[in-house]
């Protein structure tokens, strides 16, 4: 019987529906801007562009007084990671790969970084966080601004057909090594790993988290008959917070038309006098393109 | 900086013999180079004008445990009138811990700066900046006047590796790369390994950012100081506190500069003298490669935990404590291209701090010896010239 954890919520609401809540429709997401005019992702007649309008302010309430956050404080570098993790479940792609660096205002302003091609940023963020019911994800808007290039669709598209196309099924494992390396083939499957892994950070995300992905310890492709790839990963997660590390089995599958959905996703709690494994399947079906 | 490039691995070559090279692989370098020096005989010079370096150690990769405490013996081998080697304790499994004892020596005590690199067994980062720190401040006190100056009127304990057995733990392979812990055992039925050395000082310990459960990463120990390793520090520390004035504890991740204290309800006397420090070192570190390094108390810029290294060494009066968090913002494995960047950035960001304390003791002290001694001759003026007229 597991006695201790990690102070993650095992709580999960475990069928599909509850997953997806229906967010208000005049909520404007995150929108990578290059230069003047938005740039929207993966754009298909399923998703309705959203609207360039600013979000109308009344249904947000602040997770606490912006006031009292100082940029340097760990309040406002946790709420910027949180933007961080949501930033990447709608922009991250194999070869698209971001992070939070330095909060310039805690209201929220933060630095964008995307890491594959260090273009820079700016975003500004509302974080909320549900503090009533801790199981509740929390919640992002945010807009971007800077010399992002978004459209890595030639990449993607060459990536897939070449796994289409191979004779056999990828794997791969200790990335990056002990010593910080990770081959340069292997890097879009970090940066896959990563997508997956923050709409699981972005869940598990609340007031007293601060979430990475720490390591992949390997990732599989498994067989596909329709037009999605699928692999099968396991991922090591670091909340600062606790210095803990979190273990989690994912399935995901990836395509350029499809973007990121993670399937299942199983945490691995760290049980000492392991009786019975705690398999907590979750099904989560988190499109790239959310409809909204 | 270096004559040696960072790939340069095994070759030590003069300046003279690398302008002549053309050669592009390692072995005609080799030769070329040998044939080079012992037609001039120039290394001996050369080694004297520019101070002595380690030869053949590479500063831009990880080293394992062993590598380290060879080039522990090197550094005192080869600078022996400034640098001693002192086994100051024993870690749970019975390994030494040593550290570096740097400056010119003298004939009185002297002030002194502590730094201890790996209490955390995973931050690979920090004690590659701890031999990083040391290789510097040996191959510049020559030839800076202010570096020779800092090794003058200071002397610097260095420890590489504090958590030994934690860090040799991390090499063991890539199941236990993560390792933060002691490798102490479990207490009280409590079957897992380790106590979190950072949490296990005698400073408000227990208190916050702790969990009592000891499979936890921040478990703080069934008591204060219960790891050997902490004793150590303690042991050293305390007889020396009165002259220690500057202590640094070197970590990763986070891009952080942490002073006093680590306990939400506990201010420092200095704070604002701190804040002011940590901000001059957070501008000298981004004016190298411009990363952005976020300047805080523990407790507000990190989150609140007691039990602290640095947190003890401020309670016991050590007034200049810092907690610095080198690269990356997301993860302990650092690529070892970045080792050099990250500590080129963190000297400067350390060096800016030890010269404002340097100077605040040195020259304020001057200042005030100087204000003294006018006052006692400008008061033994009067009470003659009061006697003469009286």
């Amino acid at each position: 019987m597991c006695e201790w954890e990690p102070g993650i919520s095992t709580q999960f609401p475990s069928t599909p529906g509850n997953q997806t809540e229906a967010a208000p429709s005049n909520l404007v997401l995150c929108l990578l801007k290059q230069g003047q005019s938005p740039v929207e992702r993966r754009l298909t007649p399923h998703t309705p562009a959203a609207s360039p309008s600013v979000p109308g302010q009344e249904d947000i309430q602040a997770a606490m007084p912006v006031e009292e956050l100082d940029p340097s404080h760990y309040p406002a570098t946790r709420a910027a990671k949180v933007a961080e993790h949501f930033i990447n479940t709608r922009y991250g792609s194999p070869f698209a790969w971001f992070g939070s660096s330095g909060v310039k205002k805690a209201g929220l302003e933060f630095t964008l970084k995307e890491m594959t091609r260090n273009d820079m940023g700016l975003c500004s963020a509302e974080v909320l966080f549900h503090r009533a019911d801790e199981r509740k994800p929390p919640q992002v808007q945010c807009t971007c601004s800077g010399a992002f290039q978004v459209n890595t669709s030639a990449e993607e598209e060459d990536l897939y057909q070449r796994l289409r196309n191979a004779t056999s099924l990828l794997s791969g494992s200790d990335i990056p090594n002990s010593v910080g390396h990770i081959d340069p083939e292997m890097a879009p499957f970090w940066h896959l790993g990563g997508v997956a892994s923050s709409f699981i950070m972005l869940r598990e995300s609340n007031e007293s988290t601060l979430l990475n992905m720490a390591h992949i310890d390997n990732f599989t492709q498994m067989e596909t008959k329709d037009a999605q790839l699928m692999f099968q990963y396991d991922i090591l997660l670091h909340d600062m917070v606790s210095q803990e590390i979190l273990k989690w089995k994912l399935l995901l599958s990836w395509s350029p038309d499809g973007g990121v959905k993670v399937l299942e996703a199983e945490w691995d709690p760290k049980c000492h006098k392991i009786l019975f494994l705690h398999l907590f399947i979750i099904f989560l079906i988190y499109p790239n393109k959310t409809i909204y | 900086m270096s004559y040696l490039p960072a790939n340069y691995k095994n070759v030590q070559c003069t300046p003279v013999c690398k302008q002549r090279q053309h050669a592009k692989s390692n072995k005609t370098r080799t030769s070329f180079c040998h044939a080079c020096f012992v037609t001039h005989g120039i290394l001996i010079f050369c080694r004297l004008i520019k101070g002595h370096e380690a030869r053949n150690y590479d500063y831009t990769i990880y080293h394992p445990l062993a590598e380290i405490s060879t080039w522990m013996g090197q550094m005192v081998s080869e600078n022996p009138d400034v640098v001693t080697l002192v086994d100051y304790g024993s870690t749970y499994e019975n390994r030494t811990i040593s550290l570096l004892k740097i400056g010119l020596k003298s004939d009185v005590t002297k002030k002194a700066v502590w730094m201890d690199c790996g209490i955390h067994a995973r931050e690979w980062i920090s004690p590659a900046f701890c031999q990083y720190f040391v290789k510097e401040i040996l191959r510049t006190y020559k030839t800076d006047s202010k570096v020779e100056e800092l090794l003058k009127n200071l002397d610097f304990y260095i420890t590489p590796v504090l958590n030994v057995d934690g860090y040799l733990y991390t090499w063991k392979d890539n199941t236990t790369r993560l390792w933060r812990k002691t490798r102490s055992p479990g207490t009280d039925g409590c079957d897992c390994i380790g106590t979190d050395l950072n949490r296990n000082f005698e400073a408000n310990w227990g208190m916050v950012g702790v969990s009592q459960n000891c499979c936890s990463n921040v478990y703080p120990g069934f008591k204060a100081l219960s790891e050997a390793e902490a004793r150590s520090v303690v042991d050293f520390v305390e007889p020396r506190k009165n002259d220690i004035v500057c202590f640094f504890t070197i970590h990763s991740y986070g891009q952080l500069i942490l002073f006093p204290y680590g306990h939400p309800n506990v201010t420092a006397p200095n704070y604002n003298e701190l804040a002011e420090i940590s901000q001059a070192a957070a501008k000298a570190i981004k004016a190298v490669h411009g990363m952005t390094y976020t300047v805080g108390s523990f407790a507000e810029a990190l989150y609140p935990a007691a039990g602290s290294s640095m947190d003890w060494a401020r309670l016991i009066g050590i007034p200049f404590a810092f907690t610095f968090e080198l690269r990356d913002e997301g993860s302990f494995e650092l690529p070892e291209n970045q080792i050099l960047p990250t500590c080129e950035e963190t000297y400067a960001g350390v060096h800016s701090v030890i010269t404002y304390v340097h100077n605040k003791i040195f020259y304020s002290a001057a200042i005030t010896a100087s204000a003294t001694l006018w006052t006692t001759l400008s008061s033994s003026l009067l009470y003659f010239t009061l006697l003469y007229f009286t």
